[in-house]
């Protein structure tokens, strides 16, 4: 097999990045998310392929927090759109774990099917490759394999490397995969590869049957209860690998500007809120409800697979202890008439 | 960039096509339509369906969905914009000449198949008239798939009635059609119905039989109308409405204009009753 010496790591990651944009973990200062290799700078910033899980997702590699999507040219009556912006330079995303790259298997599946293909995540996201690391002990707070993930061969990935101590053992599973490999020539070696063994979860979900469940507990009294902490700060969709909602919005500079999408969070009451007042969601608790609906029974209806990949973000950053893992299990356990 | 963006409509969904206004009419007050075609002349950036939508947007300020109003061999769409926030503002401050952008056709439209054979009974409520319109419209134009035409409709005052001249003179004209136009409170020049559309559409009483019902306007109008057709004995079946929530993109992406797993801007905004059940009670 593949291997790739961590003593070369750097090497190949100066490499990778001569030939498209590589993302990787990093802590940069109090952040830490998949930011561009060629911005690492050693006294700042931390190398974090170890962490479960840097904080941030890699999921603006695909959808950024805010993208451009065209040139708006208004001078009175006349108005045109002068340029738009799908932005198609090569990526790469070194490191991502299992749990995020089934986040953006679940937004290919928003943005490139049911009728429309969003231009400007598909360009990004044909120009991406994935470079998967597998998880073989997983953190207090990772349920991934109870939400169809499997960490130690992600589905998705084009190339899967596995941190065998001073080595990673590198396969590639793709074309994109392959193409890679090839950029790495010569920084490659063979050899005979010991993978690691998978240990236990220490967090146990059991989300067998709980989208079929929650199609009759919509009224239920459960989510009174468990959305009265919530503030709806939005920092769970913030962190999510698979929240994918965004918002459009313009800019104008007297006569030129451009129009352009930002993340937006189901949490927020602007999100649902009507030019004429009205907003179906004002209540906190029906803004709770609808986010974890949609990821634990709304997308499985749509898509067949749940929004949520188990990789323990929210429960990790929400101010207020909600935790969506004990949300699965009071499904479970609540009575429905 | 118009020249370029022509068919590739697909290709870029969310960038509209820069459109001129040739006209703009006001139907109420606070109503406008506004007519568009492509800024060369050459007819329409796409054609639409009754029942579907177009996102208009004031390319400056921003864009909202809009019910849109199309018929073959019309050289132009129709925008029937309701003054109710930041953006419709603008849009009824400008003038004919001005570009606007214009995306679409969005949403699935009324089953004009499906309906072929039946009574229609259309009621509307203040702008919901706009989307019933263009399935009236429909009808008219091919009277024989249809059989008999009941209108209904009301508005908060003489004044708010959208569509004057088709309600009182165009529509009251065509075979086996009868209009009801009503307003909530009485007015010194009014001798028509006064009194609620719900009210209203119970006293007239059309028969269920052979019939569907389809249903457009404010929410709560909507609400009480399907509990009065519920009464008179039309079924879930024979009962059509649309959904109104929140949009952004048009296209299933964005997320917010969802009930349960339909997102209203694709898979909407038309709905069977029976369909509406199958939902989580937020429309
Ligand atoms: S992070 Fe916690 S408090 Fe904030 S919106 Fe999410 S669930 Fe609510
Ligand atoms: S819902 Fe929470 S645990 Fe699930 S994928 Fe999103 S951040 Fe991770
Ligand atoms: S308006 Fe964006 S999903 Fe419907």
């Amino acid at each position: 097999m593949k291997v790739l010496n961590k003593s070369k790591l750097i090497e190949a990651l100066n490499v990778l990045s001569s030939q498209q944009e590589v993302f990787v973990p990093i802590q940069r200062e109090s952040q830490s998310g998949y930011f561009s290799w060629a911005d690492y700078q050693p006294e700042r910033d931390e190398l974090m392929l170890e962490a479960l899980n840097v904080y941030q997702s890699p999921k603006n590699v695909v959808l950024p927090q805010t993208e451009r999507m065209y040139g708006i040219i208004s001078q009175g009556m006349e108005v045109d759109i002068d340029q738009t912006f799908e932005d198609a330079h090569p990526t790469l995303i070194f490191g991502a774990r299992g749990c995020d790259v089934k986040g953006i298997l679940a937004m290919d599946e928003v943005f490139l099917t049911r009728g429309f293909v969003d231009s400007f995540y598909q360009a990004r996201r044909a120009n991406n490759t994935i470079v998967a690391n597998a998880c073989y002990a997983p953190g207090p707070n990772c349920f991934c394999t109870a939400m169809e993930v499997d960490p130690v061969e992600p589905v998705g990935a084009d190339v899967i490397i596995h941190d065998c101590g001073d080595y990673y053992a590198w396969e590639a599973r793709t074309g994109k995969g392959e193409a890679v490999t090839a950029q790495l020539d010569g920084l490659l070696e063979d050899k005979e590869v010991k993978l690691p063994s998978a240990q236990p979860f220490q967090l146990q979900v059991d989300y067998q049957g709980v989208a079929e469940k929650l199609k009759d507990m919509f009224d239920h009294s459960l989510w009174d209860q468990m959305a009265e902490p919530c503030i709806n700060c939005g920092m769970c969709t913030y962190v999510c690998p698979s929240c994918y909602c965004f918002d459009i919005q313009v800019k104008m500079f007297g006569e030129k500007g451009y129009r352009f999408r930002a993340w937006d969070s189901c949490m927020f009451e602007e999100y649902t809120r009507e030019a004429g007042g009205g907003n179906p969601r004002g209540a906190s608790k029906e803004r709770f409800r609808q986010r974890f609906l949609h990821k634990l029974e709304f997308f499985q209806e749509r898509y067949g697979t749940p929004l949520c990949t188990g990789c323990g973000r929210c429960i990790i950053v929400c101010p207020t202890d909600v935790n969506i893992a004990r949300i699965i299990k009071a499904v479970k356990e609540a009575e429905v008439e | 960039m118009n020249e370029a963006k022509k068919g590739m409509a697909i290709e870029q969904p969310l960038i509209p096509t820069v459109v001129e206004v040739i006209d703009i009419v006001d139907r109420t007050p606070d109503v406008k339509s506004f007519f568009v075609r492509n800024t060369d002349g050459s007819g329409l950036p796409f054609q639409v369906q009754p029942g579907q939508c177009g996102m208009i947007s004031h390319l400056p300020v921003g864009e909202a969905m809009i019910s849109c109003t199309w018929q073959e061999e019309q050289e132009y769409l129709e925008f029937a914009v309701k003054r109710v926030g930041l953006l419709t503002d603008e849009l009824h401050r400008i003038e004919i000449g001005q570009k606007v952008g214009v995306r679409g056709p969005y949403g699935n439209g009324f089953p004009v198949e499906a309906c072929k054979g039946k009574d229609m009974v259309f009621i509307a409520g203040g702008i919901g008239l706009a989307p019933l319109r263009s399935f009236i419209k429909h009808c008219f134009k091919h009277r024989q798939d249809y059989g008999k035409i009941t209108i209904i409709y009301g508005s908060r005052s003489s004044a708010d009635l959208c569509f004057k001249e088709e309600l009182f003179d165009l529509w009251p004209r065509e075979q086996d059609t009868q209009v009801f136009v009503t307003i909530d409170n009485p007015e010194p020049d009014w001798d028509g119905h006064v009194g609620f559309v719900p009210a209203y559409l119970e006293e007239l009483a059309p028969s269920p039989e052979g019939a569907v019902a389809v249903v457009c306007g404010p929410p709560i109008m909507i609400k009480f109308v399907l509990q009065s057709l519920e009464k008179m004995g039309y079924a879930d079946d024979q009962v059509i409405t649309t959904l109104e929530m929140r949009m952004k993109c048009g296209i299933g992406k964005c997320g917010r204009c969802n009930i349960g797993s339909e997102f209203i801007c694709l898979d909407g905004p038309v709905y069977y009753l029976e369909q509406l059940r199958q939902l989580p009670a937020e429309w």
